[in-house]
């Protein structure tokens, strides 16, 4: 197998992507393989967006793309190859009273396809299930999405819930989404600050990569 | 000051702000906020809930925040009624008191109310899609309207006595009709209370910044239609039937646009945008699915002898190279994020510089930050004086009062010429 793969999904030829996957499994192979290809194909996609070569529609068009090769690859999988090792565990979720999703759906896609574990609580997440979600999956990195000036407050009561809950040095935050800036993270107290896809990559892999 | 008449005063403020779009300097820099949604009520303790449901409590909140405040003109409250909401059973925007908390802002809903394989029936059949399958994804109450088949399908009277008057027979069609008439009298009301609210502001002064926003033709497709995800879906799988569905929206866009103009008597065209800002796409999809309705739009505002007021939301940084082609000293751009050296740099001479004061600022930092970031953009626009203070975005709701009296008076203290 060449780079065909990878090429044809960070060009956004997705007929073609699909084709050559239908035809690498039933030339026999391995499931593993071929999806190590097509998610190089989404770290380059990845790498384009921090240098503005590539956009929002290529990261949304890429994870569909993988979407369909997934369900190609799944028939052909073992039970122990989709045990891949996880860099890291991210709990990320939209803080309460806010019910925008939309970045930190690119965000989860983007995480999930660079080999975290992702736990994405939804929107409007109270506090308390943030607090519970650490408890539960033991993150190292906690993600707090919001579009609306509202959730700087939102942001701040569910950092306060997880220091009060002795939770805070255990975990790495991250306040995310349009209106955030190094004001947001300096009101929340949270650790790191993005608005957009890059910056939640580059604080997840820095934090993941101190601890590991 | 004090012994102007409010139509002295009206006139006036007009004038500053004509006088900046046009890039003649002014006396001063006012401070305009383009719209405030619930910050007037919630700085009088009224709930966001009670906001969308009482018209003259909401409108008498704006016009005294606005004279407190010392913004220069009534912004525009930007918020629809909720008794409207309530009527239709909306499911596109939610909204406080409806099944969001009280004390919420009402949000909007993206989604897919526009298949993907519906393109083809819609471009055949505009209205009959909006009226059989729009309607009924993005109101709960209009789901009857589903019934009504295409209405040349009624085109004499056997079928429309027979068919029709068989379908008004039908109680879903019969409470999807009944709730279009309770859109309309919470309308009447809203506008009633509107009247008057207009009026005293004219009597105290005040030119209002907008009545009536327009919506670029790509994002009525991609905000309203086919959410992010499916409009940059069909960047790749549709993208013909994406052009041709904003080619489609331009016509009813122009013509909204120059009729609202009319009817409410302001010459002032606001323009929410929000998939044209930088990393929503590259350069070479923003001039062919972006740019070329947006430019087209705003010449034909210019021509008509309108103002456009763009907001454009998100970062504009990449895009002002783009921008540098709109008519020049005719368009009162409105920026959230932008590079504002970068802005001057390439568009000094060719546009006023209206907001960009972090809303995070407003919300969170101290008067005197609001205050050294005025002083920078009097610093960087001084020169010409082609400079409006507003947030990036209006009056964040949840803005400090401290900090929206601390860019008065920094507008006082540097922006005085």
């Amino acid at each position: 197998m060449s780079n065909e793969l990878t090429d044809a999904i960070v060009g956004m030829r997705e007929d073609e992507a699909l084709a050559m996957v239908a035809r690498d499994l039933d030339a026999g192979v391995a499931p593993i393989v071929v999806l190590d290809q097509a998610k190089e194909a989404m770290t380059e996609l990845g790498r384009r967006f921090e240098c503005s070569e590539a956009f929002i529609p290529e990261l949304i068009m890429g994870g569909e793309i993988m979407k369909g090769i997934s369900e190609l690859v799944k028939p052909h999988l073992q039970a122990a190859d989709g045990e891949s090792a996880r860099r890291g565990v991210v709990v990320i979720g939209t803080v309460a009273g806010d019910i925008h999703d939309i970045g930190k759906d690119v965000v989860v896609l983007m995480l999930d396809v660079n080999g975290y574990e992702v736990h994405d609580l939804g929107v409007d997440v109270p506090a308390a299930r943030f607090v519970e979600a650490i408890g539960e999956f033991s993150p190292q990195v906690v993600g707090l999405s919001g579009l609306l000036t509202l959730a700087f407050d939102s942001m701040k009561a569910t950092i306060d819930a997880i220091s009060a809950a002795g939770l805070r040095d255990r975990v790495k935050i991250m306040v995310g989404g349009a209106p955030a800036d190094q004001q947001v993270q300096d009101y929340t107290g949270a650790d790191g600050w993005g608005s957009d896809v890059s910056a939640a990559l580059n604080l997840s892999s820095r934090w993941t990569g101190e601890r590991s | 000051m004090s012994a102007l008449t409010g139509e002295e005063l009206y006139r006036r403020r007009e004038q500053r702000f004509n006088d900046i779009v046009a890039l003649k300097k002014p006396d001063r820099v006012p401070v305009i906020p383009l719209v405030a949604h619930y910050f007037p009520t919630m700085v009088k303790g009224v709930s966001n809930r009670d906001a969308g449901y009482d018209h003259e409590l909401r409108l008498r909140c704006l016009r005294e925040a606005t004279v407190e405040f010392g913004w220069d003109m009534l912004p525009a409250t930007g918020l629809f009624g909720s008794d409207g909401y309530e009527a239709l059973g909306s499911l596109q925007l939610r909204w406080p008191g409806g099944d969001l908390p009280d004390d919420t802002s009402f949000q909007f809903v993206e989604g897919e109310y526009l298949k993907a394989d519906e393109y083809e029936q819609f471009l055949a059949d505009p209205s009959g899609t909006t009226l059989g399958t729009i309607f009924p994804h993005i109101a709960g109450k209009l789901e009857g309207l589903g019934m009504v088949p295409p209405l040349y399908w009624l085109s004499n009277m056997y079928y429309l006595q027979g068919v029709g008057g068989g379908l008004l027979a039908a109680p879903p069609v019969r409470a999807a009709l009944q709730a279009l008439l309770d859109l309309g009298d919470a309308a009447a009301a809203g506008a009633a209370a509107d009247a008057v609210h207009g009026q005293q502001a004219t009597t105290l002064g005040y030119p209002r910044t907008w009545v009536a926003p327009v919506i670029p033709a790509f994002d009525v497709v991609s905000d309203t239609f086919r959410s992010l995800r499916g409009s940059t879906l069909d960047m790749y799988r549709h993208p013909e039937e994406l052009l041709r569905t904003i080619d489609l929206m331009q016509v009813p866009t122009i013509a909204l646009a120059v009729q609202a103009a009319q009817l409410f008597g302001n010459p002032r065209v606001f323009i929410p945008m929000h998939r044209g800002a930088g990393g929503f796409m590259s350069d070479e999809q923003f001039e062919r699915f972006y740019w070329p309705t947006f430019k087209g739009l705003i010449e034909i505002l210019v021509e008509q002898g309108l103002t456009p007021m763009p907001l454009f939301e998100g970062d504009y940084t990449p895009r002002l190279k783009y921008l540098a082609e709109l008519p020049a000293g005719a368009v009162a751009g409105h920026f959230d994020k932008v590079d504002r050296k970068k802005f001057k740099e390439i568009l000094g001479d060719r546009m006023c510089f209206w907001g960009n004061v972090a809303p995070s600022l407003l919300c969170t930092g101290t008067p005197q930050q609001v205050k050294d970031d005025v002083k920078e953009l009097v610093d960087l626009f001084g020169d010409t004086g082609a400079l409006i203070l507003d947030s990036g975005l209006g009056v964040p709701d949840e803005a400090r009062p401290e900090n929206m009296l601390a860019l008065r008076e920094a507008a006082d203290e540097y922006g005085v010429f």
